[in-house]
């Protein structure tokens, strides 16, 4: 069908999560205007961009907590918005920034309510439920904290608590906004590592909004890369991170080197 | 689970002291020939006098305490309650008002309009176009619906011929005297069956507490969720001002010292500790307000306000260091 002149994308049938000219916030004040994108299933994708230029507004989107003010955003060609809650709750999941812990909530009891997609009004408490739960605090290694109380934990293993929470979920797609903002490095890698894990191990499809361009690039498949006015380049690190498409998005004169660790491209700022 | 028996033991023994102590005293002894026999001077006490009394006021404060807790979690915020939001003083407005005007609809329903009435009028005053309200926000509004509501109750008894308005003044306050069986079966039938509307609802509770977006990535229909428990706790409000009047702070208090008493940190289980404690502190402030000046029965509200007051007091300047005001 039509060729998009922003993604050079395709309209072709394939799964995963698509914005189609997807325009946000008011009328007056547009945060994203007529923006299409796609992203497939299986991949580890990052959001990046300057600040306020609309990366969060867009994952949030892309998770219906927000309506468009025009286009429509489909996960397996269906518009998410006509979609029961519950039933795309079990599909697609997201981690807010920041999310509110109730006071005095222990991990597991944090991690059980990961499962409120799966449990009707009356459906009690089943064995593939305590399963998720035990999976999802092993996956994020928490399992030996699981009775303490979330406000005694380090912020790394806080943050680590959450994703628990949303693998609990068991929805394929995972959505998270800024998952490593707050936390030290060591904690920001620990939190990227785990993530690509289970893109790896469990074909977890990951959508994240990151602040760092180098991390970004060393746990992404895809790229995806914003600048205030709308997208300028989504594709693989080395296609995304040019010193032309840093000019452009953050203004940034900077030199583009392979990491002398893992080959993927090192932002060497100039 | 310990904390869960001692407020069961806690319970049982304000029950039994409520039910012994008054004007004509009841010995262990007379108190069992009454219960188990049903004659001797401890079945008149117990049934026609203080065994009403005490039942109506074990269910009244525990609907109102889990009325408070439930709007403490939904609000995330220690100041929800639907005694500082407004919601009991507009269920009292109407049933004074039904009485100014001579009508005789059954006080359940007359509370339950009244309460959802000033609900409903404080989420339309506090939206703002576009923007989330802030729980605060809610709270304030409400705080000045329940002053308006209470204003409008004192000018009614002022309408009212003497005997009537004394009458009306003292139910105001909150009381428990001159209780039947017919109160008790109200507020034990409405009351369980909103609980258990309530309960039902926990899971979804749970998933809000964690903040909308999650909650709402997680399946729920946020705002009808919200709106479908807000309209539970102010029917369980309701149900407790019917029968025992707009017994100020219980539902305020209940939450908070429950889950202190209990020690409860799963939502079910604080919510039960708010029920508990609320009947807890009703059944001692209304056993405290009969025993307070010999001769004279002061109704329940009184004890309930000179004890929540200061903990409105500490609360606030709590909420005050912590920033949140």
């Amino acid at each position: 069908m039509t060729l998009d002149m922003h993604t050079g994308l395709r309209d072709r049938p394939h799964g995963g999560l698509t914005a189609e000219r997807l325009s946000l916030g008011y009328a007056e004040r547009p945060v994203i205007s007529e923006l299409s994108l796609d992203l497939p299933r299986g991949a580890m994708t990052a959001i990046l961009g300057p600040n306020g230029c609309g990366k969060s507004t867009l994952l949030r989107a892309m998770a219906r907590l927000l309506a468009p003010s025009a286009g429509r955003v489909l996960l397996d060609g269906e518009d998410i918005h006509r979609r029961d809650t519950r039933a795309l709750a079990r599909e697609l999941a997201i981690l807010p920034q920041s999310p509110i812990a109730p006071e005095g909530i222990t991990v597991a009891d944090l991690v059980k309510r990961g499962r409120t997609p799966w449990r009707g009004l009356f459906t009690p408490w089943r064995g593939e439920d305590a399963t998720a739960c035990a999976e999802a605090l092993a996956a994020v290694q928490m399992t030996e904290f699981a009775e303490r109380p979330l406000g005694e934990l380090s912020g790394g293993q806080r943050q680590r608590a959450w994703i628990a929470l949303v693998l609990a979920q068991a929805a394929p797609l995972l959505l998270l906004d800024e998952p490593t903002t707050y936390l030290d490095l060591v904690h920001q890698i620990d939190v990227l590592a785990l993530l690509r894990r289970r893109n790896r191990e469990a074909g977890l499809t990951v959508v994240s909004v990151l602040h760092d361009l180098n991390l970004a690039a060393r746990f992404s498949d895809r790229l995806v890369l914003l600048g205030r006015d709308g997208l300028i380049a989504t594709g693989t690190p080395w296609e995304v991170l040019t010193p032309a498409n840093l000019q452009t998005a953050f203004g940034l004169a900077a030199r583009v080197d392979p990491d002398p660790v893992t080959g993927t491209p090192m932002i060497i700022p100039l | 689970m310990r904390g869960a028996l001692t407020l069961c033991l806690l319970l049982l023994a304000a029950t039994l002291a409520a039910l012994m102590l008054g004007p004509v005293r009841l010995s262990p002894a007379l108190l069992w020939q009454g219960l188990s026999s049903g004659e001797g001077p401890g079945a008149l006490v117990l049934g026609t006098i203080r065994g009403p009394r005490v039942l109506t006021a074990l269910g009244a404060g525990a609907v109102l305490g889990l009325s408070g807790a439930l709007f403490q979690a939904l609000f995330r915020n220690p100041l929800a309650a639907p005694d500082i939001m407004g919601f009991t003083a507009g269920a009292g407005l109407t049933i004074i008002a039904a009485i100014a005007l001579g009508l005789t609809l059954p006080p359940p329903l007359l509370a339950a309009g009244g309460g959802l009435v000033a609900a409903l009028l404080v989420v339309l005053l506090s939206q703002r176009r576009g923007h989330a309200t802030p729980p605060l926000t809610m709270i304030l509004v409400g705080l000045g619906i329940g002053f308006i509501a209470s204003a409008l109750s004192s000018f009614l008894l002022t309408l009212l011929p003497h005997p009537q308005a004394a009458e009306a003044q003292r139910w105001l306050t909150g009381s428990l005297a001159a209780r039947d069986w017919t109160h008790v079966a109200q507020v034990w039938l409405i009351g369980a069956a909103l609980t258990a509307l309530a309960l039902a609802q926990l899971r979804r509770l749970a998933a809000l507490e964690l903040g909308e977006d999650l909650a709402a990535g997680l399946g729920l229909r946020v705002g009808r969720a919200r709106l479908a428990l807000a309209g539970t706790a102010v029917l369980l409000a309701a149900a407790g001002v019917a029968v025992a009047g707009p017994v100020p702070f219980i539902a305020l208090m209940s939450g908070p010292l429950g889950a202190r008493l209990t020690g409860a940190q799963r939502l079910q289980g604080r919510m039960l500790s708010a029920a508990g404690t609320g009947a807890l502190v009703l059944v001692v402030a209304d056993l405290a307000a009969r025993a307070a000046l010999p001769g004279i029965q002061l109704p329940a509200g009184v004890m309930t306000g000179l004890l929540g007051a200061p903990y409105l007091l500490w609360r606030l300047s709590r909420e005050m260091e912590k920033g949140e005001l």
